[in-house]
């Protein structure tokens, strides 16, 4: 469904997206992570139609996005930073979103508003960051996109209404077949409904994946051995952290869980216990492994 | 119809693939009910309708469930088939938990009269039903 291949992007001297890869599937909830400043939302705004790529080809459905109004009536952006219009109500927002958008239902905005339950007079400004949030959704999910693209889109809500927003959401990518591309640095989040997840750094992809898949390749495995560790213990092994707790050993390790266990258990140790990685435990690991580490910042 | 430990390291589909068996096998679930339409499920439980889907094909072909195409996955009557790996890990699982009885004190004779109860109550289950 989205199709991005060798995007590049710099702004003056800066370079934000560095040949940067990925596709999304019909019917997909990708979730886009990454350090600070890594170029997620120069990337998003790429994929919204609202910046110009330097190099590479950005396509929705086969068509490239920019300028191309046909895709840009089917997709929607919510933004990390919204804007509205001074002085507009909710109901002149909708009646705006109506007039561009062809595939508005005027049937399902009204058939929201017992969800997000505010007052169609109110007036935006008058509303609170998290109530802007929710109306951000309101409106896009009355399009009836066939894309949603979200940098941050959680932000501000509160915790019952980050649920109804989710499993709106949701609903609509398993009824509609809707793509999603989500940024967020909430992973725990991220986790539950993402099936496919990149991380960026620096303006480059480092790991794309299937999000099981990812966690079935990365492992954390306290290790303890009743006489000295063997020193050949880790020959031939992707080690990507190693830390020792007094007699325990800990380490994450990249492989396949078969053959991960196979070769420790050669070494015959008193305690093996191997646990799957959290996506933030991964990130971190994978972010350590390029450079960008949680130092003892007191030494 | 269930909760997901949100916090818990197991996968998702792991998770989900564990309850719906749990639900089987404790006949929660009878024979040939209907488990819920994966996008109710999905938005149900706030997660992704691709994990829900790949649970089901996972029960499916341990031989849990089956699936009527434009109907719905199904509880399947029979004793699943493909079931020598999960069987080889509670054998390891009891070998851990008997090892622990033993070094806590536990006589051999006290595991073998619970194992022979334990073996009645999950007998006279079956003959009731």
């Amino acid at each position: 469904m989205i199709e991005v291949s060798g995007v590049s992007k710099s702004f003056a001297a800066l370079q934000a997206l560095n040949e940067v890869s990925l596709s999304v599937q019909k019917g997909s909830i990708y979730g886009l992570v990454g350090s600070n400043g890594a170029g997620k939302t120069t990337l998003l705004k790429i994929l919204a139609g609202i910046y110009k790529p330097d190099a590479g080809k950005v396509m929705i459905d086969c068509r490239p996005v920019y300028e191309n109004n046909s895709i840009k009536m089917r997709s929607v952006f919510i933004p990390d930073y919204l804007y509205c219009f001074p002085n507009h109500t909710v109901n002149d927002l909708a009646q705006f979103h109506a007039r561009i958008y062809p595939r508005w239902s005027q049937e399902r905005y009204e058939k929201l508003q017992p969800v997000f339950n505010i007052d169609g007079k109110h007036r935006i400004r008058t509303l609170s960051k998290g109530m802007q949030r929710q109306l951000a959704f309101w409106m896009g999910l009355s399009v009836q996109p066939e894309v949603m693209i979200l940098d941050e889109p959680l932000d501000g809500l509160d915790p019952v209404m980050r649920q109804k927003v989710k499993s709106l959401v949701i609903q609509d990518v398993a009824e509609k077949d809707m793509s999603v591309i989500i940024s967020s640095h909430n992973l725990r989040e991220l986790e539950d409904i993402c099936d496919y997840i990149g991380i960026l750094h620096r303006g480059k992809l480092l790991v794309q994946q299937d999000l099981d898949d990812l966690k079935a390749d990365i492992h954390k495995i306290q290790l303890a051995f009743s006489e000295d560790i063997p020193p050949e213990l880790l020959t031939g092994m992707s080690v990507l952290h190693q830390e020792r707790r007094g007699s325990v050993l800990i380490l994450i390790v990249r492989g396949a869980y078969e053959e991960i266990t196979g070769r420790l258990q050669a070494f015959q140790p008193a305690i093996m216990d191997i646990l799957p990685l959290t996506l933030e435990e991964i990130f971190i690991y994978e972010m350590g492994d390029n450079g960008y580490e949680i130092k003892n910042l007191i030494s | 119809m269930f909760e997901l430990d949100l916090r818990s390291r197991a996968p998702i589909y792991e998770q989900l693939v564990e309850k719906i068996k749990d639900l089987i096998v404790n006949n929660v679930l009878k024979a040939d009910e209907q488990l819920p339409a994966v996008r109710v499920l999905a938005s149900e439980l706030t997660v992704n309708p691709n994990t829900v889907q790949k649970a089901y094909r996972e029960l499916e072909y341990r031989g849990y469930i089956y699936s009527l195409p434009g109907k719905g996955s199904f509880v399947k009557a029979a004793v699943p088939e493909n079931n020598t790996a999960r069987l080889q890990s509670l054998e390891k699982d009891l070998e851990r938990i008997i090892a622990e009885m033993i070094f806590l004190g536990r006589s051999a004779q006290q595991i073998d009269n619970l194992v022979q109860s334990c073996l009645v109550k999950s007998k006279g289950g079956t003959v009731n039903d």
